[in-house]
């Protein structure tokens, strides 16, 4: 007994089936295009304005971060990953090497509430960017929302 | 055959040049991606944990590349200019962000002054961009 109405007989289907390739592939062209400009990473960084950061600078529990570049010199791009040995740094007044911020950054700042931490950085204007980058890397590294000031080096 | 029978047509649309298609288009965006940024190329400095920068609506990108030159968007501005040029790039934007994408190379001086430049033209605050150590793009 056929039920087959057709006169192929019972066909299989030969193709496959790339509907939900296709729709797999529509949707990955979408997110790309839309993903594509968004992808930016770096820091928050502010200039203290004369009047607006007035209260935050007058605070005598400001923490100051000073990178000279005879301490610290950093004049080029760093050819390797992270920051040179030999670079010092003063925080609070006291040298310290640059990689020891992250746990003398938490121990100062650790304690406060979010919205008091911050660090503010008198940068030797002739260092090398990228090292003043990396360093505000490390130095945030110590402790969550840290707010990164630049104040005039004197 | 049977009378009667004409000859069958073929009633599913075929797709594979569509597929075709949007396959080459989905490379070609995977592959200019990276190109595809406003601006001049940049060499942004390498850092371990950048934070993401948000979206990009209302955001104003400052470019500064190796020879020192600034640029807003996509377009050179003259440093005497630059204030201007970014209140005109804000337009009608109530708080727009601004964004430092500058070369590794610079000397910190010339990041700071373009910040200083940013904070007189009104701006509070800006992000200094980097990419993560070892990622891919810029």
């Amino acid at each position: 007994m056929q039920f087959n109405t057709d006169a192929s007989g019972s066909s299989l289907q030969a193709d496959i089936n790339i509907t939900p390739l296709v729709d797999v592939v529509l949707v990955l062209l979408i997110i790309f295009m839309v993903v594509v400009p968004l992808l930016m990473e770096g820091y928050d960084v502010d200039i203290p304005r004369a009047s607006a950061d007035a209260a935050v600078q007058a605070e005598a529990s400001q923490l100051i971060l000073n990178i000279g570049s005879t301490d610290c010199p950093i004049l080029r791009p760093p050819a390797e990953e992270g920051i040179p040995k030999n670079c010092q740094v003063t925080l609070a007044g006291q040298k310290i090497a640059a990689t020891e911020l992250p746990p003398r950054v938490a121990e100062i700042l650790g304690g406060r509430p979010a919205e008091q931490r911050a660090l503010f950085m008198a940068v030797d204007d002739r260092l090398n960017y990228e090292g003043v980058l990396r360093i505000i890397d490390l130095a945030k590294s110590g402790v969550e929302n840290l707010k990164i000031e630049f104040i005039a080096t004197n | 055959m049977r009378l009667g029978e004409p000859a069958r047509m073929q009633a599913a649309i075929n797709i594979t040049p569509l597929v075709d298609v949007v396959l080459v288009l989905l490379i070609i965006f995977m592959v200019m991606a990276p190109q595809m940024r406003k601006g001049p190329d940049v060499n942004v400095p390498n850092t371990t944990k950048p934070n993401g920068q948000g979206d990009e609506r209302g955001r104003i990108l400052v470019s500064i590349d190796d020879a020192g030159k600034l640029w807003i968007n996509d377009q050179s501005v003259a440093a005497d200019h630059f204030g201007e040029a970014l209140q005109t790039a804000a337009g009608a934007e109530q708080n727009p962000r601004v964004v430092i994408r500058a070369d590794a190379k610079l000397n910190f001086v010339q990041v700071r002054q373009a910040m200083e430049a940013v904070e007189q033209a009104g701006f509070h605050g800006v992000g200094l961009i980097a990419k993560r150590a070892g990622a891919e793009g810029k």
